[in-house]
């Protein structure tokens, strides 16, 4: 016994957890989880999270980098033996690749007079913000990534965010070098969607799966296995025709998707200063002399009337709820 | 009067548990989704917290706990407090005591762990869940404790070896 004595300092006869701070910290513990809920957080806690996110960012930048070499080291060997095959492969699809760039120019030009003359006013010449992720978190509350540019980059809270293949999420909390991306596939995310088919309407629910739910789809809807599923747009945050993926029939008779975004792990992403569309009211409002513009493209948001009645569970981020 | 060697001097331990736990913070939110297959990841945390909380006592008091899981809470995205209150209650549930403190064979360690592994995972379900107000994913909790049940030895082993080897060590006593 003596010996085991013998090696301790003295006094350290166990974590020494005072009663009082112990019980106070147990009181502020329960106060953050309840007024840190997704749904219904407020700006000063949103704010003091951005201020976090940012000062870890860089840390976690640089913790990434190494994961970055680790993740191409595989596919270096694994393709060397392919190199020229695959040379050959691009080369082909460079040319062929060129007969579609010139249309897409002709083309271009073509919508560019139609929408001068019908006076249309399309949101998607917009430059996309690019970023890396710096850290992908994955757990049983959120299912979320941080990317490495904020608002000084031009990014705002819900931004459509995109990778290579489609949809990948939205923002909801931003600070001035880093932002958080709430993925399709997170409980808290609802998106407006159609079949590119057929136009028939949808919300894909996320539910930490790696296949969201559709959900109200209606009693005879026109959606079919393998479908094309791209966003609606119908809640005026998103911007419509995005990619999002292939519908899946379970064997419930329900829904789900394929997401596009899923084809890679989330590295490089684009953010899409998108800016949701206003209902008249809100116009008119910021219209009014002294009004405040609104800085961000969900806060204070609302949901179209019309939109509102077809998609009942329409796309809010939890920033977007705790305002309403 | 005692020799220099018998005795580490506290600001090398100071500075391996910052480090130490720093790291498991930094690299439970790494991007390890990038590399194909490998989605799970032990609660690097809470096994830094409950190695030191028994090898250096003195170093994790409740509100060195708190900020701890509270960071954990920021860095993760989960609501703020969820894994605070859980690293604080199974902590102080499943701390060592008494004079002894912690001992220096395996199996009581990892009995203690598994307890205090369960317990935090346990809390943090309900007080997520709660937060959320919907049930959480109880999937990727499992996994991780899982994960980090399986994990634990290692490090367990490596610290009491570490601390048997030399009593004026990194960790030594």
């Amino acid at each position: 016994m003596a010996s085991r004595r013998s090696g301790r300092h003295e006094g350290e006869g166990g974590v020494r957890f005072s009663r009082t701070l112990f019980i106070a910290l147990l009181v502020l513990s329960g106060a953050l989880i309840a007024f840190d809920r997704p749904t219904t957080r407020s700006s000063a806690f949103a704010g003091f999270r951005a201020g976090f996110t940012d000062i870890a960012a860089p840390v976690l930048e640089l913790a990434a980098e190494p994961v970055r070499a680790l993740k191409n080291i595989g596919p270096y060997f694994h393709r060397q033996g392919e190199l020229a095959e695959e040379n050959a492969r691009l080369r082909q699809q460079l040319v062929e690749a060129r007969y579609w760039e010139d249309l897409a120019y002709r083309q271009r030009d073509r919508i560019e007079i139609y929408e001068a003359a019908l006076d249309v006013d399309t949101p998607a010449a917009l430059d996309r913000i690019g970023a890396w992720t710096v850290a992908d978190p994955e757990g049983p509350f959120v299912r979320a990534r941080l990317i490495g540019r904020g608002g000084d980059a031009g990014i705002a809270d819900g931004y459509p965010v995109i990778n290579l293949y489609g949809l990948v999420g939205r923002v909801y909390e931003t600070g001035r070098r880093s932002a958080r991306i709430l993925l399709l596939t997170d409980l808290n995310s609802r998106i407006p969607v159609m079949a590119d088919r057929s136009n028939a309407r949808a919300v894909l629910i996320g539910d930490n799966t790696n296949f969201p739910r559709l959900e109200y789809v209606g009693r005879d809807a026109d959606i079919q296995e393998g479908d094309r599923i791209v966003s609606s747009g119908d809640d005026g945050v998103l911007p419509r025709g995005v990619p999002v993926g292939q519908a899946v029939a379970t064997r419930d008779g329900g829904w789900r998707v394929r997401l596009y975004s899923d084809q890679a792990p989330v590295d490089f992403v684009w953010v899409w200063p998108y800016h949701r569309v206003l209902p008249p009211a809100d116009e008119e409002s910021l219209e009014a002399p002294g009004a405040v513009p609104e800085t961000s493209a969900v806060e204070g948001s609302e949901v179209p009337a019309d939109a509102a009645a077809e998609v009942p569970a329409t796309a809010e981020t939890p920033q977007a709820g705790a305002d309403q | 009067m005692r020799k220099p060697t018998e005795r580490s001097t506290p600001y090398w331990s100071a500075i391996g548990c910052v480090v130490s736990v720093f790291v498991a913070l930094v690299v439970q939110a790494a991007p390890t989704q990038l590399i194909d297959g490998v989605n799970i990841m032990p609660t690097w945390p809470l096994i830094a917290v409950f190695l030191w909380s028994g090898l250096r006592p003195h170093f994790m008091p409740p509100f060195i706990v708190f900020a701890i899981g509270l960071c954990q809470d920021l860095l993760t995205g989960a609501p703020m407090g969820v894994w605070a209150l859980s690293y604080l209650v199974s902590i102080a549930a499943f701390r060592f005591r008494g004079e002894d403190g912690m001992p220096r064979d395996l199996p009581p360690i990892l009995a203690r762990f598994a307890g205090t592994l369960v317990l935090a995972h346990a809390i943090a379900y309900v007080a997520g869940s709660m937060a959320l107000w919907q049930l959480a994913d109880v999937r990727p909790l499992i996994i991780e404790a899982t994960a980090t049940i399986l994990m634990f030895p290692l490090i367990a082993y490596l610290s009491l070896r570490r601390r048997r080897g030399s009593r004026s060590g990194f960790i030594g006593s």
